[in-house]
């Protein structure tokens, strides 16, 4: 037998994926205290383990509202349908949020919601480092060139389309407490980092349609235009200020984005 | 029971599977004990860093671009020298090397001027799909061939040396011919590649298949063992696991001696990831390996690590 084929052997045994593959006493050897299938089932137990426990890290509020069984379960059905594709452990549970929103749980149909957000958190907190530009960047465009100029944002910073109350279930969580039932609320939630600390707010519905837009290289001059109501320009601007404070963004390009 | 399964195996070099550049870092640096870099003791390294040999931190933790993790890597390392160790190479898989894995490796030791770059003599990948675990490889003169091979494409791409480390193991295949440490010894051998020598390895696989851990010790060639590492296990009864969350045994701080007395001063880590103790604690077990080796070779070591001690360099 060739190495690839004991490989492909060893790994429907140790993945659960041996429906129908032949027994392990042909592929390993007994010896003291296990035989060649108990052997196999170490490695299989290690295999599950280990994804949940990934899992389990990288989504601590989800495993924290599921418990360990039924996350442990989860786990296993995610790796069934994903297997880790990335040598990067930490890439793992990148589909988890999607493969959720495809297998809905009944009395949980914000799962979805609250991986997404924690996702979110996940990347930002190792994200690409960045200076971030100031209001000063900005004052210096002057008036005329305000209007054509665009935003750069930083790396670690997310916005998080959700249908349902996950900051709330997030925060209940995050306290320690039990998660409250399920709220379908839609609502855009930005993650970014503050220093090292991962931070996330949610934002009113207009701040994130104009962030969408200048996150796409819109001119600012659009941006604010969008804005509607009595008062939109100053709350326009008091808008671009606060993601300039809160390091959002990178760089203040004169005319339209760098490319 | 020692190692007799599998027939020797002649040290050479075959025709086509050196590496065309023959690594020129040396196998084994002067680094004294050290410990690993975990999350748990990030803010002690950003604020009190304590005085260590060295510091080994897992490569894949720091693939990621920023944030905290790459932060403190990038403190410590101006004081402390670092090792980097890998878990997901995957040097003995039929797959093919993943160039993004190697790209990612590369950066990063550019970067991080590492004193040593290791990974595990196992596969982990298969498919494309991994497994995020270190898997036996079957002892055969085709799994020979077939790990030197790839271990001189990693050390051409990393322009240096390697070190792998022997893994714990819980299955033996059927088909191996070659005892584990005439495989290990003849992957060195044949690669230029150095050997990262996990002595709670060698014990946890010689309960589990009932080889003699010293046997194992004395077949390993000296001038190719570059590191080691030690452990906690765990005991389930049927067979031990390598788990990473307990203290050294008194059994395996047994074999570390006389593993030193053969091979003399070897830079040492001791590993704990799972129920990871306080630093200081972890600095005492670093200690305590480096008190052993004082006991054995009778004189102070290379720089140890000294539990609570302010780096002020």
């Amino acid at each position: 037998m060739k190495l690839a084929e004991i490989q492909a052997r060893f790994h429907a045994l140790a993945t659960g994926d041996s429906v129908g593959a032949p027994p392990a006493a042909g592929l390993l050897r007994g010896g003291p205290g296990l035989g060649p299938d108990e052997r196999a089932a170490v490695y299989a137990g290690m295999y599950d383990a280990r994804l949940a426990d990934v899992l389990a890290a990288d989504f601590p509020r989800l495993a924290a509202m599921l418990g360990h069984e039924r996350m442990h379960g989860l786990a296993e059905a995610y790796a069934r349908a994903h297997p880790s594709d990335d040598p990067d452990i930490g890439r793992f549970g990148r589909h988890l949020a999607s493969w959720l929103r495809e297998h809905s749980a009944p009395d949980r149909p914000d799962l979805a919601d609250l991986a997404e957000l924690e996702w979110a958190r996940s990347e930002v907190l190792v994200e690409a480092d960045a200076t971030p530009a100031s209001r000063a960047d900005l004052a210096a465009l002057g008036a005329e060139g305000f209007a054509a100029a665009s935003l750069r944002f930083v790396p670690a910073l997310r916005l998080v389309r959700v249908e349902h109350d996950a900051a709330a279930v997030w925060r209940a969580l995050e306290a320690g407490g039990p998660a409250p039932p399920p709220a379908r609320r839609a609502a855009s939630i930005a993650v970014w980092r503050n220093g090292f600390d991962v931070v996330h707010a949610e934002l009113p519905a207009a701040e994130a349609a104009a962030f969408l837009a200048a996150r796409r290289g819109s001119p600012l001059g659009d941006v604010l235009a969008a804005l509607e109501g009595p008062g939109a320009a100053e709350a326009g601007f008091a808008m671009l200020a606060s993601w300039l404070d809160e390091g959002w963004v990178e760089g203040v390009s004169p005319a339209g984005p760098r490319r | 029971m020692t190692g007799t399964r599998g027939r020797r195996i002649a040290t050479r070099e075959p025709a086509g599977l050196a590496p065309r550049t023959r690594p020129v870092n040396p196998i084994r640096p002067s680094l004294g004990h050290g410990v690993g870099l975990r999350a748990p003791h990030y803010a002690r390294w950003l604020e009190t860093p304590p005085r260590v040999g060295f510091v080994e931190a897992v490569s894949e933790n720091f693939f990621a671009p920023g944030g905290r993790p790459m932060a403190v890597l990038e403190r410590v390392r101006r004081d402390v020298p670092v090792a980097l160790h890998g878990v997901s190479l995957s040097i003995g898989s039929t797959d093919p090397l993943s160039e993004t894995y190697l790209d990612r490796l590369a950066s990063l030791a550019r970067q991080v001027d590492p004193a040593i770059v290791s990974d595990h003599l196992c596969w982990g990948s298969h498919g494309g799909r991994y497994v995020h675990d270190l898997w036996p490889m079957p002892f055969t003169e085709e799994s020979l061939a077939h790990v030197v091979a790839r271990v001189g494409r990693v050390q051409e791409r990393l322009g240096r040396r390697i070190l792998l480390e022997n893994v714990s193991s819980y299955a033996e295949f059927t088909l191996s011919t070659i005892p584990e440490w005439e495989f290990l010894s003849e992957v060195a051998a044949r690669s230029g590649c150095g050997i990262l020598l996990d002595v709670n390895n060698v014990y946890v696989s010689a309960r589990n298949h009932g080889f003699d851990a010293h046997a194992y010790l004395a077949a390993i060639p000296p001038e190719r063992v570059g590191q080691i590492h030690l452990a906690g296990f765990s005991d389930r009864g049927t067979h031990l696991l390598d788990t990473h969350d307990a203290p050294v045994a008194s059994d395996v701080w047994d074999l570390y001696r006389e593993a030193i007395a053969r091979l003399g001063p070897v830079p040492t880590l001791v590993e704990w990831d799972d129920h990871i103790p306080t630093l200081d604690r972890l600095l005492e077990e670093s200690a305590r390996a480096a008190e052993a080796e004082r006991e054995v070779l009778g004189s102070a070591p290379v720089p140890a690590a000294r539990p609570g001690k302010v780096h002020t360099a």
